[in-house]
């Protein structure tokens, strides 16, 4: 509970500190204020409480994905040097809605309550709204800023209908309330309570870019500034995952029958969506997006065989997943601004044809979280996905498994585009001048993703 | 927490109306909503939709809150008012934002992202 | 606790190899990056000499660490060194360290030397990972290591589009395999709670034969076993893959990688050997296999092709002796043919390098002269493959097809076939290749020169190894002790545990023995003959690519009526069914791989459609599947 609080007060101090004269104490201080939170988190680790009149939860599940989400957050932080040289940026602005945001993705990941989820929700979509379109005179953001405005208050309204069904059926907001009532109910629990269920699994879904919600994601990846885009695919899909998580989990475990079915089409639809799709692209930024749908259907795999394994899988899956496409995203910030056409930023597959020539560790960071992210053995994303492979094989669900890893053979080929653009063509990119504390985040990520590659266990023991 | 009718006293002037009739008209807005967003193509009149459906949530809120006599859902509604209020703001400053660089808030016309 | 050591230093000298070579392949000084790569795998062959010399018989698993823990099931980081491991070991690290030798000289001169070797260093650590590891994890995970260091080497002189084209095929071909061997892993999770070899084994030793569970497992396994040891459908990227420097091919595509797949049979052999219609399945494929590429080989001018249509064919043989249980003789053959295949590559590298970079064997001709070492090895690993006694060849290829008669008669006559084909084709290019007068142009004739030190000595070695290497398991029929199978049989208890029958003492008497071995020496060394006649004394040569009929094919054609004959009764249908087995095979099969391809490409620009840009789409089509959704689940009963 304490990072909540400590990250709301620190927004606002960021905000005074924006009328400084001084930039550069900005991005230091929000990257310490980061720091503190996620020590702070800690404090309560190995002790569950309940807080804010029980209505939020704070266990060793919890802290992990919070720890996740902040790491994620500190590195799109550190990586968000170029604000600070855009003289029209409110740089003091973005960091604090980037804090406010992570407050946000908090609440949704140890909700115990409704309302908690749907605040949290709010609190993490409005943020994204605001960041998506703050490339202002760019039309491009704009569109997708509003894209994802109408379409994330329509998918709200679902999600709150959802949870008044839900109120009208339980009476109760409380998860562990919706639980008991559904063990009570001894099996025929009240028709507004499947209908409320379904309603809010659809609003998460849409959160999460599940198809056939999925639409709004490419569009809004592409048009909002890469930074962001990196923030929203990395803390917003960790963040809605641990919610799901905690939803079913925590109260529809007891109806796994029914609605596990519904999931399991879902992912299926999003595995197809995602990895087809993106075969078909040229530009690598709006690649990214589709593998987002196209992990967000990875996940699902972990949620619709819902087990023993899910949490540990949910949770590695979604860290492996941050660091590559947080280095991923950084690359492609430096090699965008190298190659502009018509004033924007170059971001096809061919901005990045000899990059390994001039660049070895920016071709080297982006080859191995390539590789992570379609799976390749001695990366972290092959653990990830074999952990959630193995959920579904304990569910017996085989179809789902065939085609999971069928997808990801496709993977390979879309991801493979960039490697071999990377080492394989002929390029005239310059060498790039590439910050220290940048380098050292994209060389820390990679190591990260290398060191779960080869010993997952060191972070499974810590679970 | 009792699945069943809670042995709570509910006001009579309450029960006048079936609950059913409530579930029925909030349902009825929502469906309205959602029929505003798909055929409409003015922004603020997609806005002023799903406004529409959030309140049309107050309203089934409020009334299973009264028929249980439990405040939460209430408090819950409260909720809603505010956080509605917040993205009416964000909401308002990106399509004034897009007016302003195309005069038009058409969503039509928004399809340079796309494939 | 020295037995530990040793297992831990084989993999990871390579490894360092590579860090170091990989690392600063442009600081690190020229003749240096030979020598450390080179030492790593030499260094690593000792000890596994030292730790095949000190085995005691006893299996030893050497634990590293605790890996992953996936809910109840527990994958540990462990090698594990038994009679199987250990035979793989020598293979890879001594044919590998001779490789990295003869590279020192063939590949000197490329810009690339220090990545080159950085690579081969590196493939030589996933493959030690491929056969050390105590779990099916760890040997996907030197699965695909191997395959991602094949797709680099293959890639190597990337400034060719056609060689990316065919590193990217052996990519896509090697995935569809990996596919196939990640769902059987999974699959063995979910039947037997774990991947570790020991207790997979020991919990199926108690299904029933024929169990479904366990044909699922064998036949997705086999899958895996088709991508990387290139069996039909999966074959066609081992002869693309020539692109490749040669001792690439030599390395990879010859001696270590491509018998992955039988390694991971044997390694299973319980699982196989319950499950009798995978068995069946896999001989089948063998066959076809075996018969198929050394049909395409007899029609091949490209020296490598041939080579590699061979290498596919003698897999065929290999997985035909898996397939009637001669686990034994599939594993001695996987050894004699990595000697002499090794070899041949390595010879076929020499002479490559002689006659500046020509592949064609048409142009050549006559090297006998110039390349006496290549040539005199070269002619050893010839009468090896041929499977001429005593050499090498003769005893692996013998007790295949011996257990192939004892199994099913047809099968064996079918490989008799196939080893005619393999003697004629293999003679046909030593001949060519060797005999004669030289073809090439004036100014290469000039150059011919005998290969350095560094490449002749690994021929000599190979060479040696080509003619004593059938000694090791000399059948009791001739007088031999059979010291292989004698070595390898502990492998076996829990097949024969489960299968007593299939295991028992060979119903051929000795005297069929010596004629099923009479039989196969007569066939290849009448195909030799053959060979010779059409080759050496008539000096036909190939039709060339453009021209109908070559002037000295019309000559003959006139000269000798007999010759028409015998062209239209035995040469046309011949070549004519090895261009229609090469068309089946490079087009059908590759229309069907590429296809694939177009399939996704086109679903995909199908699906990018859905995504028109306009918001009205988006929500009408959210709204649409809400509805769906709910009347599914409230209105459909399921």
């Amino acid at each position: 509970m304490l990072p909540i609080i400590l990250l709301s007060v620190f927004g606002i101090v960021l905000l005074f500190l924006g009328f400084l004269k001084t930039r550069a104490v900005l991005l230091p201080a929000a990257l310490l204020f980061i720091l503190i939170a996620l020590g702070a988190g800690f404090l309560e680790w190995n002790k569950s409480y309940l807080y804010f009149g029980d209505m939020l939860l704070i266990n060793n599940l919890a802290i992990l994905f919070s720890t996740i989400v902040l790491i994620s957050a500190f590195m799109v932080v550190a990586l968000s040097g170029d604000f600070l040289e855009d003289e029209m940026a409110q740089p003091a602005e973005y960091y604090a809605i980037l804090l406010f945001s992570i407050v946000g993705a908090m609440m949704m990941i140890g909700y115990e309550n409704l309302i908690m989820l749907f605040v949290g929700v709010e609190i993490l979509s409005v943020s994204m709204y605001i960041l998506t379109g703050s490339d202002k005179r760019n039309l491009r953001s704009n569109e997708a800023a509003l894209k994802y405005f109408l379409m994330g208050s329509f998918a709200t309204g679902f999600m709150l209908f959802g949870m008044a069904l839900l109120y009208g059926a339980v009476g109760s907001f409380t998860l562990t309330d919706i639980k008991s009532y559904i063990l009570l109910s001894h099996g025929r629990p009240s028709l507004l309570l499947y209908m409320g269920e379904l309603l809010v699994l659809i609003g998460m879904l849409f959160k999460v870019s599940a198809a056939p919600f999925h639409f709004w994601t490419p569009d809004v990846y592409e048009g909002a500034p890469t930074l962001f885009t990196a923030f929203m695919s990395t803390v917003v899909k960790t963040a809605g995952f641990a919610a799901l998580l905690q939803l079913l989990s925590v109260s529809f475990s007891a109806i796994y029958g029914f609605w596990w079915v519904i999931l399991a089409a879902i992912t299926a639809l999003t595995l197809l969506a995602g990895n087809l799709t993106a075969v078909y692209q040229n530009s690598f930024k709006r690649m990214m997006a589709y593998s987002s749908i196209s992990h967000a259907g990875y996940l699902l795999i972990g949620l619709a065989a819902l087990g023993q394994q899910s949490r540990s899988a949910l949770v590695f899956y979604s860290l492996a997943y941050s660091l590559a496409t947080i280095s991923a995203f950084g690359i492609l910030l430096l090699v965008a601004k190298q190659h502009t056409t018509d004033g924007r930023p170059d971001e096809s597959y061919s901005a990045f044809n000899g990059l390994s020539r001039n660049n070895p560790l920016l071709a080297f960071v982006l080859a191995v979280s390539m590789l992570s992210l379609a799976g390749i053995p001695l990366t972290a994303g092959f653990w990830g996905k074999f952990m959630l492979f193995s959920a579904a094989v304990d569910r017996g669900m085989v179809w789902i498994l065939i085609l999971a890893v069928l997808m990801s053979a496709v993977g390979i080929y879309y991801y493979f585009r960039v490697v071999i653009a990377m080492y394989f063509r002929e390029g005239q990119a310059g060498r790039i001048r590439v910050a220290p504390f940048y380098q050292f985040i994209l060389i820390a990520a990679t190591a990260l993703t290398i060191i779960l590659g080869i010993v997952p266990g060191l972070f499974q023991n810590i679970m | 927490m009792q699945p069943t009718q809670a042995p709570i006293q509910i006001p009579e002037v309450i029960q006048l109306i079936d609950l059913k009739y409530y579930l029925i008209i909030s349902t009825a807005l929502f469906v309205i909503g959602i029929i505003g967003v798909l055929t409409r193509r003015n922004a603020i009149i997609i806005f002023m939709s799903i406004e529409l459906m959030l309140n049309s949530v107050n309203l089934l809120l409020i009334a299973f809150s009264s028929y249980r006599s439990d405040p939460t859902g209430q408090v819950f509604v409260f909720f809603i008012m505010a956080v509605a209020a917040a993205e009416v703001a964000v909401g308002l400053a990106i399509i004034v934002m897009i007016y302003r660089n195309t005069r038009s808030i058409d969503v039509g016309l928004l399809n340079k992202l796309k494939w | 606790m020295q037995t530990d050591l040793l297992a831990i230093l084989i993999p990871l000298l390579p490894l360092i190899g590579f860090i170091i070579n990989g690392m600063g392949f442009r600081h690190v000084p020229k003749g240096l990056v030979g020598i450390l790569g080179t030492l790593g795998p030499l260094v690593s062959f000792a000890c596994s000499l030292l730790l095949f010399t000190g085995f005691g018989g006893q299996t030893i698993k050497v634990p590293l660490f605790d890996w992953i823990t996936v809910g109840h099931l527990n994958i540990p980081f462990a090698f594990q060194i038994d009679q199987l491991s250990l035979i793989m070991l020598l293979i890879v690290t001594g044919v590998g360290s001779l490789i990295h030798i003869y590279s020192i000289g063939y590949m000197k001169h490329d810009e690339g030397y220090g990545k080159f070797m950085a690579f081969l260093n590196l493939f030589l650590f996933f493959m030690l990972l491929l056969v050390m590891g105590s779990n099916y994890v760890i040997m996907f995970i030197g699965w695909e290591g191997v395959g991602l260091c094949s797709y680099l080497l293959i890639g190597f002189w990337n400034k060719n589009t056609s060689y990316n084209n065919a590193a990217r095929k052996a990519f896509v071909m090697n995935r569809i395999g990996d596919l196939g061997f990640l769902l059987g892993i999974f699959m063995i999770m979910g039947a037997f709670g774990s991947v570790e070899y020991t207790e997979v084994f020991e919990q199926a030793a108690g299904f029933p034969i024929g169990d479904a569970t366990v044909v699922a497992i064998t036949m997705l396994l086999f899958v895996g076993a088709m991508g990387k040891s290139a069996q039909i459908p999966l074959y066609t990227w081992l002869p693309d893959a020539m692109a490749g420097p040669t001792p690439v091919s030599a390395l990879i595509h010859a001696a270590t990688m491509v018998t992955a797949g039988i390694y991971m049979v044997v390694r299973s052999n319980v699982l196989y050997t319950l499950s009798p219609v995978t068995l069946e399945i896999i001989g089948g494929i063998a066959i076809a296999t075996a018969l198929l590429a050394a049909s395409i080989g007899l029609v091949q001018n490209d020296i490598k092709k041939v080579l590699a249509y061979s290498t596919v064919s003698q897999l065929g043989y290999m997985f035909l002796g898996l397939s009637v249980m001669g686990y034994t003789a599939g594993m001695f053959h996987v050894m004699t043919h990595a000697f002499f295949k090794a070899l041949l590559f390595l010879g076929a590298g020499s002479v490559i390098h002689a006659v500046a970079d020509e592949q064609d064997i048409r142009k050549m001709g006559g090297l006998r002269k110039y390349l006496p070492i290549t040539y005199w090895t070269f002619l050893i690993a010839t009468i090896a493959i041929a499977g001429i006694p005593p050499f090498a060849g003769f005893f692996s290829k013998d007790e295949i097809l011996m257990h192939a008669y004892q199994h099913n008669k047809l099968l064996w006559v079918l490989g008799v076939i196939g080893s005619a084909m393999t003697s004629f084709y293999m003679f046909r290019l030593l001949f060519l290749t060797f005999f004669g007068r030289f073809r090439g142009s004036e100014h290469t004739r000039e150059h011919l020169h005998e290969s350095p030190a560094t490449m002749t000595v690994p021929l000599v070695v190979l060479a040696v190894l080509s003619i004593i290497g059938g000694f090791f398991n000399v059948p009791e029929a001739l007088g031999g002790e059979a010291r292989l199978a004698e070595f390898l049989n502990p492998i076996f208890n829990l097949s024969r545990r489960v299968r007593p029958s299939a295991f028992g003492e060979t119903l051929l008497t000795h005297s069929e023995e010596y004629m099923l071995m009479g039989i196969s020496t007569a066939v290849a060394i009448v195909s030799a003959i053959a060979a010779y006649v059409m080759y050496v004394q008539r000096v036909s040569l190939p039709e060339a690519d453009t021209v109908e009929r070559p002037v000295v094919q019309k000559v003959l054609y006139n000269k000798y009526y007999v010759d028409e004959l015998y062209e239209t009764i035995i040469v046309k249908p011949v070549r004519g069914l090895g261009d229609t087995f090469y068309s089946f095979g490079e087009f059908i099969i590759d229309g069907i791989v590429t296809g694939t391809g177009w399939l996704v490409q086109q679903a995909s620009g199908q699906l990018r459609r859905l995504q028109t840009g306009s918001i009205g789409f988006y929500v009408f089509a959210m709204v649409v599947s809400i509805a769906a959704i709910l009347c599914l689940r409230f209105f459909v009963r399921f």
